[in-house]
């Protein structure tokens, strides 16, 4: 069933365990197709939200709409309809990888051909072996297996990545842009901001059970960290790289001299008149943009991971 | 539907590929059974009780005092037949005599238990010997040939194995719930396999359904096996009906598989679960009945055994396998058997923790 408008709806969720709030308001809408982030230090309550959306947690107030199915209304209704990829969840280990696609597959109205599954995730090898004996990234290939196994829309990986090798962390990423060609739509979260900055159509930035700022990576950037770093590295000379047009700091890091600007163009120009007039002489020079990392530090005062 | 089957047989294969849960689960009561059969079963003298109806008369008082010195029979003097009858159907004499009043043209009448033919054959046997030498000696004539009667050791052996199989099998039921389930579902919950359970469309009672499932089939395999060495190598006898104990089996298995997940849900560790169902089941495993008599028990620990929810089970299981009895007489402990088992279903609904 195909609804125009956004395939999640997601309305002022909160919920508070005790005197702890873990999700203080929570509201936005996933469009159909896309790769939405939610990104943020571990305990900003990026779990409980994924979780009270899938149906997996009673909010205390707010609602969350699936396809179209009402989360409170009807949770194992949602279930039905998405793929969910939990975070650490175990197997029964002494289940083979092909036993345990068959065992989830039975929890379905529908659900795909394991062997298919199995060849797709790359366990061909391990078809037979138990899934107790797989290693980190096996396991966590089998985990987006059993999510895939009712051929859902909507997916939801929570931290799919943490605890991967950076290889194995790459295959993964491949994996998740191929589920937007085929047209799935994929809910994630994640505190590694490359991984949000590299895969994500739209990222929401979550800190202490709030959303501080949802938008595209691009936007975000240009919005929160607009100011770009260009570093230098200075074989001769000196010069006051504070008077150059658009610096607005100045920093010394590992023997690079970085400049931080609100208007890259001219600063460059007036460093490439520094080196032609042989006043400075640079080694190198670079242009960085800003990164979530810096939106994240612009918006909450602090590191993503501290 | 398709859920439960697949959860049954997957949870099934599951834990057979676990060598220590088969350890415990088959091995483990077969070793206790033996080693129990070593320390019980042997250097002991034969006994039979035998109850006895003297109407009055030289005739029933000679044969009393005869009987008295035959060294394995454990006389007993009974008021009146039908009481005599009483407490053989109850599995408390070997054989019940009956001596007709002095005159009487009635034959000396022996009933025995059927349920037990070893022990009552071989009583019987020890009693025509009795009755034949008596006839010879009234009749003044010197016996040619004497008998000694042998091989009463082994039926002993035997006897004993009958009465400890259907403990052994009870306690298997036992340890499946408390010690089985309590350290399985809380070992899943701990891994999260329950969440990831949870993250899909199945039906709780599915699962769960599949859960119980798997205990009610692979506690049939186990007390099979252990049934069958016992057959095999111990001689044990079952005389009652298979089917009734395979409804005991279930029903049992029902009951302590309940305990188990409502015990679970008070605990987040496997450890501390475990231990828990540990706290209850070891008492039960020597108090209730399941390895040797509750009459051994003091008897002031007596109202405590009646209460344990293992006893109705053993008794119940004992009764059909041992002696052959119908459930008639055990219905009341079974209701009281079930009602634990309900209760601590209710429990386990109303506080399961998916993680």
């Amino acid at each position: 069933m195909r609804t125009a408008g956004p395939i999640v709806q997601v309305r002022e969720l909160h919920k508070r365990y005790g005197a702890v709030t873990a999700v203080q308001s929570v509201s936005f809408d996933v469009i159909r197709g896309e790769i939405f982030g939610i990104l943020g230090p571990n305990g900003a309550g990026k779990t409980t939200t994924l979780e009270m959306i899938e149906g997996l947690r009673r909010p205390d107030g707010g609602t969350a709409v699936v396809d179209g199915v009402d989360v409170r209304r009807d949770p194992r209704g949602v279930r039905a309809k998405i793929g969910v990829q939990l975070q650490e969840a175990g197997f029964f280990d002494r289940l083979t990888v092909e036993e345990t696609l068959t065992l989830f597959g039975a929890f379905h109205r529908r659900s795909a051909q394991s062997g298919r599954l199995i060849d797709r995730m790359q366990l061909g090898e391990k078809r037979r072996a138990w899934a107790g004996s797989l290693s980190g990234g096996q396991r966590q290939r089998l985990s987006i297996a059993v999510a895939l196994v009712n051929d859902p829309q909507i997916m939801f990986l929570d931290e799919p990545t943490t605890g991967l090798d950076p290889q194995a962390r790459r295959n993964l990423w491949d994996v998740i842009a191929e589920f937007r060609q085929e047209g799935r739509t994929v809910i994630l979260t994640t505190h590694y901001m490359e991984e949000a900055q590299r895969l994500c159509d739209r990222v929401a930035i979550m800190d202490h059970g709030l959303i501080v700022a949802l938008d595209t990576p691009r936007a975000l950037i240009r919005e929160h960290a607009p100011s770009i770093t260009i570093g230098v590295t200075v074989t001769q000379g000196q010069a006051s790289f504070e008077a150059l047009p658009g610096v607005r700091d100045v920093k010394t890091q590992d023997g690079e001299v970085r400049l931080s600007s609100t208007d890259p163009l001219q600063t460059v120009h007036a460093l490439m008149d520094l080196n032609r007039q042989g006043s400075v002489h640079f080694q190198q020079l670079r242009v960085e943009e800003g990164t979530l990392e810096d939106v994240f530090l612009q918006l909450t005062g602090r590191r993503l991971r501290e | 539907m398709k859920a439960f089957a697949m959860t049954t047989y997957m949870l099934f294969k599951h834990y057979f590929r676990d060598r220590s849960s088969v350890f415990w689960g088959m091995v483990f009561p077969l070793l206790l059974m033996s080693l129990i059969g070593l320390a019980f079963g042997r250097g002991e003298s034969i006994s039979f009780t035998v109850g006895f109806v003297g109407q009055g008369g030289a005739l029933a008082q000679g044969l009393r005092t005869g009987l008295a010195d035959v060294p394995v029979f454990k006389m007993t003097d009974e008021k009146e037949e039908a009481s005599a009858l009483a407490e053989l159907r109850k599995g408390r004499r070997t054989l019940v005599i009956v001596v007709p009043p002095q005159g009487s043209p009635e034959p000396v009448r022996v009933f025995f238990d059927q349920a037990r033919v070893q022990d009552a054959r071989t009583a019987l046997l020890i009693l025509e010997k009795f009755i034949s030498d008596a006839n010879l000696r009234i009749a003044g004539v010197q016996p040619a040939v004497r008998l000694q009667a042998t091989g009463i050791a082994a039926a002993r052996g035997v006897r004993f194995f009958d009465f400890l199989l259907p403990g052994i099998l009870a306690m298997t039921i036992m340890n499946s719930g408390l010690n089985g389930v309590t350290w399985v579902v809380t070992e899943y919950r701990k891994s999260l396999v329950l969440k990831r359970v949870l993250a899909t469309p199945v039906h709780p009672f599915a699962f769960i359904g599949g859960l119980i499932t798997r205990y009610a089939t692979t506690n049939l395999v186990q007390l099979a096996v252990i049934a069958l060495v016992a057959i095999w190598v111990f001689d044990a006898v079952i005389v009652g009906s298979l089917v009734t104990l395979t409804a005991l089996a279930l029903l049992g298995t029902l009951v302590f598989v309940g305990m188990g997940l409502a015990i679970s849900t008070a605990s987040r560790s496997p450890e501390s679960a475990n231990l828990m169902g540990s706290a209850l089941s070891f008492p039960m495993l020597f108090l209730a009945g399941t390895l040797w008599p509750r009459e051994f028990m003091p008897a002031f620990l007596q109202p405590v055994i009646s209460a344990l929810p293992l006893t109705p089970l053993v008794e119940s299981m004992r009764a059909v396998a041992a002696r052959g009895e119908t459930l008639l007489p055990y219905i009341p402990g079974l209701v009281y058997l079930a009602a634990w088992g309900a209760l601590s279903l209710v429990v386990a609904g109303w506080r399961f923790k998916w993680e």
